[in-house]
């Protein structure tokens, strides 16, 4: 059992397309100086991060309130990221995520680390439960994708990647409209 | 000899001149002994010597591995009743009281302070602390800046090293100031200045036992009285006494003070629990007071301290009336020395003993889920390395959450039951979105070890197969919606080799032509064959083993009835991704293991796996929350207070011998079987039986409203309910269903004009 990549690409758009070029070329540029990323790399959570081509952030942004205890947490994670204690940091992200087992911030960080630990399968299974729980648009989507599409590159997924890849352009858009 | 050889004449004969003919006389005994001794005791000494000091460096190796419950995180807004939270206190070791000490609290109304004690979580230490905090309207609001609180983690057993001892070795540091200097007060006063044997002591313990004409003092020093304890078997007698000594001695020169002290400390013989004996204070503290020995008050030291010169004499439990006496006389010795005031030594002689036997040998109270822990844990380690080396083992379990399972199970069996006792049953309670048990109950007696129905009773389950051959056929949305009509008539079918099947319905009746999501939730069985029949055994036996659970061999179209035994673990394995949304997790009891030295030595973490068929899976979950609004749970919304979405499946089997209700929402699993042992027809049903016991328990644990997050790609249409066929809202009857995109019915109903139907969002 996979993930069985149900959502389609809405092939129409060519202006998204465009734009999720422009970010991959961003992203690889950013890989590029660091030759070929390994498997272990820590900088591709920060790959992941970082704003596309170094632009504003657009588009619709949602910030949902966000329990402070998890808020907490995190951060904690954050530290013990930060100091290559990758462990400790999982361990903290899955105290704040049986806090809050819906919080799709958290669980893009846990997509994130696990980029960074170079476990690509819950890479990408956290960064899609993340999309599919978070608002679809904005910055977190873009995260979600963007680790999506690492982690599946890594993984060898080719075009399952360059699926990805164009959905990220979709993040930037307006929110699809609910019947 | 000698004389006769140099015989003198009588006269001659005087003391003076004797003299050195004695002197010739006892010299070669004398060379003779001293070489005997030195040839003999040298090597004696010498062996004494080396032992002590060895067994000495080897005394920690064998100690219990100790198995916690998950840690309580209280944050803002955390959904918890009073009650449980003073159930989950109390199991992490807390006692009410002054919280001017480790391991109190104390509550005003809504309101709690805490004393936490210290604690080394896997991802690092926790000191001491103080907190506060209330609960209003059953949420928790914590005072101070901290956003949330961690527990440290209740103790729910202990894998007892094969030896026969009970023991928690503590850091000499970590003991209670009134203890240490306390057992010098009463044990040895001269500790700090003698040799490791104390020649003026042994005379004054002399003179005590010849005044009062009886043993009243030991002349032991603290270090032979670890030597006894550490090397030596309990006869009595002048070579032991000798041998003792030396090795007192020994010790003495070969370490510290402090390092002998905190040596007997944790060996000192302090009574016996059944077959096992109970060594050093920070066991006996936990055994007789079920705290750790930081939280002791110091009528409870004294009465540790007293049981030093007889554990089984002033055993508290069986000779109270002794301890009590004992232990005041401590407490005077305690006062005598200036270790505490006479306010003090008033206090705690008038008070309890304090006694609070906590955890028995192997923690009884949590028998089904040590159970499986001890199971999961022997897929990954060697028995020995289990026991024995003083592992910490983190687990799921939620002590609050046990106690309303244990009392679900009883309180609802003994409701429904004829005759008393004629029923068993079994509960799992999962967190479904990681997998972990928070609860297990093997029997309607809680606690009780031997056969544990959770994990061994393989038993048929009856209609709770059927959301899975409707998952099946679900994943085809090009053949099947939720509206797809299916035959309830009478059918025979021709099996090779046995008599030809026919499935009847449970109320004997069938239905005609019913829609899909009408057969599940009512559970039709004639249309669940056909269904079945159409998706394939062998699909519904892959299903299950893709999920992780074995349906075993026998490939019967009965199976799509449920005539396939497993374990109430087992149905709790195979809804998990329902209840998860669709990411399935392996159910997990153990979270962390970390060795003695505090190294973590296996993680088991969050894995999230999403199931290929996602959208049927979403389509299945709003069938089970049919089953529970109208279908064959629907007396559900009666015996819970309020429903927060809860979907579920009742399942039945053959004579009524089992009752199975499984039931979710957005944060607990619950599984419950019902039956008897022997298998005999019980007389008991999925809603009749089982299903009142899960309310039961659902109707205590703080429960938050569902809100599926299932795929976007869903439309929802609405139904000319039971047909087929597209309505509008404004349709009489009209229900709102689900429908993987591009899967709808096209017919129309007569209510609707041809004007076009659209899907909406949910």
């Amino acid at each position: 059992m996979g993930i069985s990549d149900s959502q389609k690409m809405n092939k129409q758009s060519s202006h998204s397309a465009a734009l999720a070029g422009l970010m991959v070329a961003a992203v690889f540029g950013l890989a590029a100086c660091a030759w070929q990323p390994t498997l272990d790399d820590p900088d591709v959570a920060e790959q992941v991060r970082a704003p596309a081509g170094g632009e504003e952030s657009r588009g619709l942004q949602v910030y949902p309130l966000r329990n402070p205890a998890v808020r907490e947490l995190e951060r904690a994670a954050e530290a013990a990221q930060a100091e290559g204690r990758l462990d400790r940091a999982e361990s903290l992200l899955e105290r704040a995520i049986r806090i809050e087992s819906r919080d799709p911030e958290l669980l893009q960080r846990m997509a994130e680390l696990q980029l960074a630990r170079g476990d690509w399968e819950q890479a990408e299974h956290h960064a899609m439960r993340s999309w599919e729980l978070g608002p679809q648009v904005g910055d977190l989507c873009r995260r979600n994708w963007q680790a999506m599409a690492i982690a599946r590159e890594r993984s060898g997924q080719v075009i399952a990647a360059g699926q990805a890849r164009e959905r990220l352009g979709i993040c930037r858009l307006e929110p699809p409209e609910r019947f | 000899m000698t004389g006769k050889r140099r015989r003198r004449p009588p006269k001659k004969t005087s003391a003076a001149k004797r003299r050195p003919a004695g002197r010739r006389w006892w010299l070669p005994p004398l060379l003779f002994l001293s070489g005997l001794a030195i040839g003999l005791l040298g090597p004696w000494i010498w062996w004494l010597d080396r032992e002590a000091s060895l067994r000495f460096a080897d005394r920690h190796l064998t100690e219990a591995s100790r198995v916690y419950a998950r840690p309580l995180e209280l944050h803002d807004g955390l959904r918890l009743s009073l009650a449980d939270l003073v159930v989950e206190l109390e199991a992490s070791g807390l006692r009410s009281g002054t919280t001017d000490r480790p391991g109190r609290f104390s509550r005003q109304g809504e309101r709690l302070e805490l004393h936490l004690p210290a604690f080394v979580f896997p991802d690092g230490p926790q000191p001491a602390l103080r907190a506060a905090l209330s609960l209003r309207a059953g949420r928790v609001e914590l005072e101070g800046d901290a956003a949330s609180l961690r527990l440290p983690p209740a103790e729910i057993g202990r894998l007892l090293p094969l030896d026969d001892r009970i023991r928690t070795p503590v850091a000499l540091g970590d003991f209670p100031a009134l203890l240490v200097t306390g057992v010098q007060a009463v044990e040895d006063r001269r500790f700090k200045h003698h040799h490791g044997v104390d020649p003026r002591g042994l005379l004054r313990a002399f003179r005590a036992n010849l005044r009062h004409g009886r043993v009243v003092q030991g002349g032991s020093t603290i270090t032979q009285q670890l030597v006894k304890n550490l090397f030596l078997t309990p006869e009595r007698n002048l070579l032991r006494k000798f041998n003792e000594a030396i090795m007192a001695v020994s010790l003495e020169l070969r370490f510290s003070k402090s390092a002998i002290l905190e040596a007997w400390l944790n060996e000192v013989y302090l009574g016996q629990d059944a077959a096992r004996a109970i060594h050093g204070f920070g066991g006996a503290s936990e055994y007789y007071f079920g705290q750790p020995v930081q939280a002791l008050d110091p009528g409870q030291i004294a009465l540790l301290v007293g049981m030093v010169r007889g554990a089984s004499w002033y055993h508290p439990l069986r000779n109270p009336e002794r301890a009590r006496q004992r232990r005041n006389q401590v407490l005077a010795i305690f006062h005598e020395t200036g270790l505490i005031d006479a306010a003090t030594r008033a206090r705690y002689a008038n008070a309890g003993l304090g006694l609070n036997p906590g955890l028995l040998s192997g923690g009884s109270q949590y028998a089904a889920f040590m159970d499986l822990v001890g199971r999961q844990l022997r897929a990954d380690y060697r028995d020995r390395d289990l026991r024995g080396r003083g592992l910490r083992i983190f687990t799921t379990l939620a002590p609050s959450a046990q106690r309303q399972a244990e009392r679900a199970l009883a309180s609802g069996l003994a409701e429904v039951e004829r005759e008393p006792d004629s029923l068993q049953g079994a509960l799992v309670l999962l967190e479904p979105q990681g997998g972990e048990v928070r609860a297990l109950v093997g029997d309607r007696q809680g606690g009780r070890r031997g056969f544990n129905r959770a994990l061994d009773a393989r038993r048929p389950v009856g209609s709770v197969i059927k959301p899975l051959t409707n998952l099946l056929a679900l994943a085809r949305p090009e053949r099947f919606t939720l509206v797809t009509p299916l035959e309830d008539e009478p059918l025979t079918l021709e099996i090779a080799g046995s008599e030809p099947w026919q499935p009847v319905n449970h109320d004997h009746v069938s239905h005609g032509t019913v829609p899909l999501l009408e057969a599940l939730a009512q559970s039709h069985n004639q249309a669940s064959v056909r269904l079945g029949l159409e998706v394939g055994v062998d699909a519904l036996f892959r299903l299950m083993r893709q999920l992780g659970v074995e349906p075993g061999r026998d490939v019967h179209p009965s199976a799509f009835l449920g005539a396939v035994s497993l374990t109430p673990l087992q149905v709790a394995q195979l809804y998990q991704p329902l209840a998860a949304e669709g990411y399935s997790a392996p159910v997990r009891a153990i979270r962390e293991v970390m060795d003695a030295e505090g190294e973590l030595v296996g993680r088991y973490p969050l894995r999230l796996k999403p199931v290929a068929e996602r959208e049927a899976l979403a389509l299945l979950d709003f069938a089970l929350r049919r089953v529970v609004t109208h279908g064959t749970a629907r007396s559900l919304s009666g015996l819970l207070p309020s429903d927060p979405g809860v979907r579920g499946k009742t399942g039945t089997t053959n004579d009524q011998r089992d009752a199975w209700f499984v039931g979710y929402t957005a944060d607990w699993l619950g599984v419950v079987w019902v039956g008897r042992d022997d298998n005999l027809p019980a007389g008991v049903g999925g809603a009749r039986t089982a299903l009142p016991v899960w309310a039961r328990l659902f109707a205590q644990l703080p429960l938050r409203r569902v809100q599926p997050g299932w795929p976007d790609s869903l439309e929802w249409f609405w139904i000319d309910w039971p047909q087929a066929r597209l309505a509008d809202e404004h349709c009489p009857g009209a229900v709102a269903i689900p429908f993987v995109a591009g899967s709808r019915p096209s017919d129309l109903s007569e209510c609707i004009e041809r004007r076009g139907v659209w899907p909406f969002r949910r």
